[in-house]
């Protein structure tokens, strides 16, 4: 049976590493306690040893991608072992190569890829279930976990490559089970459908009518304004962080900047786009806050950083967005901004304008505020408050010092994003925004 | 049921030396032929940059560098550039992790690390501190120990340099893991004086031996190297 190589347990804070090389490649022969793989964390980079004998039959996770702790790096096959390719009742399917790896191992014990194999499928290592009638691999460890707990595979929806169901996945579903039934209202099916929304009767004012008042209907964009905030509160599971930046070097920065990019370029420079352009960096770090989160469980991290911004208008907020902003120069983000500002508060937007955001910036700094906690623009999982830029009195070693600071909240929709890559993420906009001068020089 | 922990001091060796020798003890750790042990050095001028290493932390002229005899060496230790040369205690810990008290806690082993630092510079009156998220040991905005680990077969390898009293202008080369706002310190510089390299040691033993919980034995001479196994080869 295939041995899988999981990323083990390295310490209590440590929930991930990024992936660095594959010491052996698939078809490499192995020998136990070898090591096959990198695994760098921040300071530390280990050599995972190999838990046993035998051939590499699969790399699961390639070089550069974070994997978290627990989760499946790769396979080890046995001596005269092959990647299971699924059962062999679809010969054609099972003779071309698996998908995620194009290159064949070592052939099967008889009769090649294309032959079924029916006593190996018995002996348990062809880990093949079906799930509407297309094969689907699930890992031993998966499968022993169904197995105990009576569950059908095709009942639960996978996570992995290619919609496979992982470990993770199974005991989500069993979870997931458990609250249904100790609450006995949800169904897990309808747990996740967003129910549509309802309309409550207002209550009578208790004074209407009876003291001055005036009388507006509410215009499209109000109620449309209304209507997404209500959704985002309905539907995301609110929950905010916040840190204080230390703003100095950026104000000083800035400050050198300001009135000679004016003079040549025509250009304001305000702080949102440094803001933005520390957004995407950190966003790059922590995809899942550049992540949604669809109605049947499907989570899109997108590989595009369409950074809202929202702006006041008397007509009421709006939030036009700036697209790629990753493949955009400073200069260029900071016309774009002022421009999408100036025509939204014209009303001059095109729908484009205001549409694809994959996170939003929110900066209630402008009029005066030292903190909020702003609402996430649905169906995106995260939105970064910046507030105003004040001097304050701060500790640095041992004294008292006059500081230029600015509370950061960042609200995220905590059904998709864990407190620890919030808090993470967060902090990592705080590291950039206060040493600007190690990230400018390759963004400008 | 606590076995020493054997401390060696190689004196000033080569880095690329050090490193070959750190690959084979090693090995010869994780197959039991040799036993955990410390390796304390010093070494000529070096560039060394880990995994995480970006060429933008590198600012003085390679070529300038390879004309004064600077070697920018690549090693498998986490994090990024850093700087070795006379002056520095390098300690490279070769121990199995199953027999620390952390067990197999990468951040634990760091913390550990840090705070041998910060309990022998205590001793000499220097209040260092961790500054987090960056590893090392600091004196306020200032870095006086670096701090780069890897693990292989659960045996860590590399460790840590203290800046005794080094050139602190050649920190000027890089920027030190990759920290730009940040500077570098020495206990010369702190103290005023350096204090003597096997008081130092000895105090850096003790404290070994205190956050580890295991006895710490100065060790003379080498370790039995013939008859370590040959290294596997490594990738870096």
């Amino acid at each position: 049976m295939p041995v899988t190589i999981v990323v083990p347990q390295l310490g209590e804070s440590v929930v991930e590493g990024t992936v660095g090389k594959w010491l052996k490649k698939e078809g490499d022969p192995i020998a136990k306690d070898e090591p096959i793989v990198e695994i760098i964390t921040d300071k530390i980079n280990i050599e995972l040893p190999a838990p046993s004998a035998g051939t590499l039959g699969r790399i699961t996770i390639p070089e550069g991608t974070v994997a978290q702790v627990g989760q499946e790096l790769g396979q080890i096959l046995a001596p005269g072992e092959s990647m299971p390719q699924g059962g062999g009742t679809k010969p054609a399917l099972a003779a071309a190569p698996p998908p995620p790896s194009p290159r064949p191992f070592a052939p099967a014990p008889s009769g090649g890829a294309g032959a079924p194999a029916p006593a190996q499928a018995r002996a348990g290592s062809a880990v093949a279930e079906r799930v509407n009638g297309e094969e689907q691999r699930v890992s031993p460890a998966v499968r022993k976990l169904l197995k105990e707990h009576n569950l059908d595979v095709a009942r639960i929806r996978g996570s992995g490559m290619g919609g496979r169901v992982t470990r993770e996945d199974v005991l989500n579903h069993i979870e997931g089970s458990r609250v249904a039934a100790s609450s006995g209202a949800y169904a897990p099916a309808s747990a996740q459908a967003p129910q549509p929304m309802k309309t409550v009767p207002v209550p009578a004012f208790a004074q209407a009518g009876s003291r001055e008042e005036d009388v507006q209907q509410a215009t499209n964009v109000r109620k449309k304004i209304a209507e997404n905030m209500l959704r985002s509160r309905h539907l995301a599971a609110h929950c905010s962080t916040w840190d204080d930046v230390d703003m100095t070097e950026l104000v000083a920065l800035r400050g050198r900047l300001k009135e000679r990019v004016k003079a040549t370029y025509g250009v304001n420079v305000t702080y949102m786009p440094f803001i933005a352009k520390a957004v995407v960096r950190a966003l790059k770090e922590y995809p899942v806050l550049n992540a949604s989160m669809t109605e049947n469980g499907e989570i899109h991290f997108k590989r595009y950083y369409n950074i809202g911004i929202a702006v006041h208008r008397d007509s009421g907020l709006i939030v036009p967005v700036l697209h790629d902003a990753d493949k955009k120069t400073l200069l260029q983000i900071a016309q774009e901004i002022e421009d999408l500002g100036n025509r939204a508060r014209g009303d001059k937007l095109q729908l484009n304008d205001i549409q694809g955001g994959t996170f939003t910036i929110t900066n209630a700094g402008m009029f005066g505020a030292t903190a909020s906690t702003p609402i996430i623009n649905y169906p995106e999982v995260g939105v970064l408050g910046v507030h105003l830029i004040q001097e304050r009195a701060v500790v640095r070693d041992h004294r008292i010092v006059i500081r230029h600071m600015m509370t950061l909240v960042l609200s995220f929709d905590h059904r998709l994003v864990d407190g620890t890559p919030a808090v993470q993420f967060l902090h990592r906009v705080k590291e950039l925004l206060e040493d600007p001068e190690s990230w400018l020089l390759d963004s400008i | 049921m606590t076995p020493p922990i054997a401390a060696y001091d190689l004196g000033r060796i080569p880095y690329r030396e050090a490193l070959e020798f750190q690959r084979r003890a090693v090995s010869a750790r994780a197959s039991g032929a040799a036993s955990d042990a410390i390796y304390f050095a010093e070494h000529e001028p070096v560039l060394t940059v880990g995994r995480a290493g970006k060429a933008s932390s590198l600012r003085a002229n390679p070529a300038l560098l390879r004309a004064s005899g600077v070697e920018v060496i690549p090693v498998e230790r986490g994090g990024d550039i850093t700087y070795h040369g006379p002056g520095q205690i390098i300690a490279y810990p070769i121990v199995a992790l199953s027999g620390l008290p952390a067990g197999r806690d990468l951040h634990r082993y760091l913390r550990d690390l840090e705070e041998v630092l910060i309990g022998t510079l205590d001793g000499y009156g220097i209040r260092a501190s961790r500054r987090p998220p960056h590893t090392g040991v600091w004196v306020g905005d200032r870095k006086v120990a670096a701090i780069g680990v890897a693990v292989r077969r659960w045996v860590t390898l590399h460790g840590f340099a203290l800046n005794v009293d080094p050139d602190l202008t050649h920190f000027d080369w890089i920027h030190p893991c990759g920290i730009r706002d940040l500077g570098v310190t020495s206990m010369r510089a702190l103290l005023g004086a350096a204090p003597p390299r096997a008081e130092i040691l000895a105090r850096l033993r003790e404290a070994f031996a205190r956050v580890w919980d295991r006895p710490v034995e100065e060790t003379p001479g080498r370790p039995a190297e013939r008859e370590w196994p040959a290294p596997e080869e490594i990738h870096a």
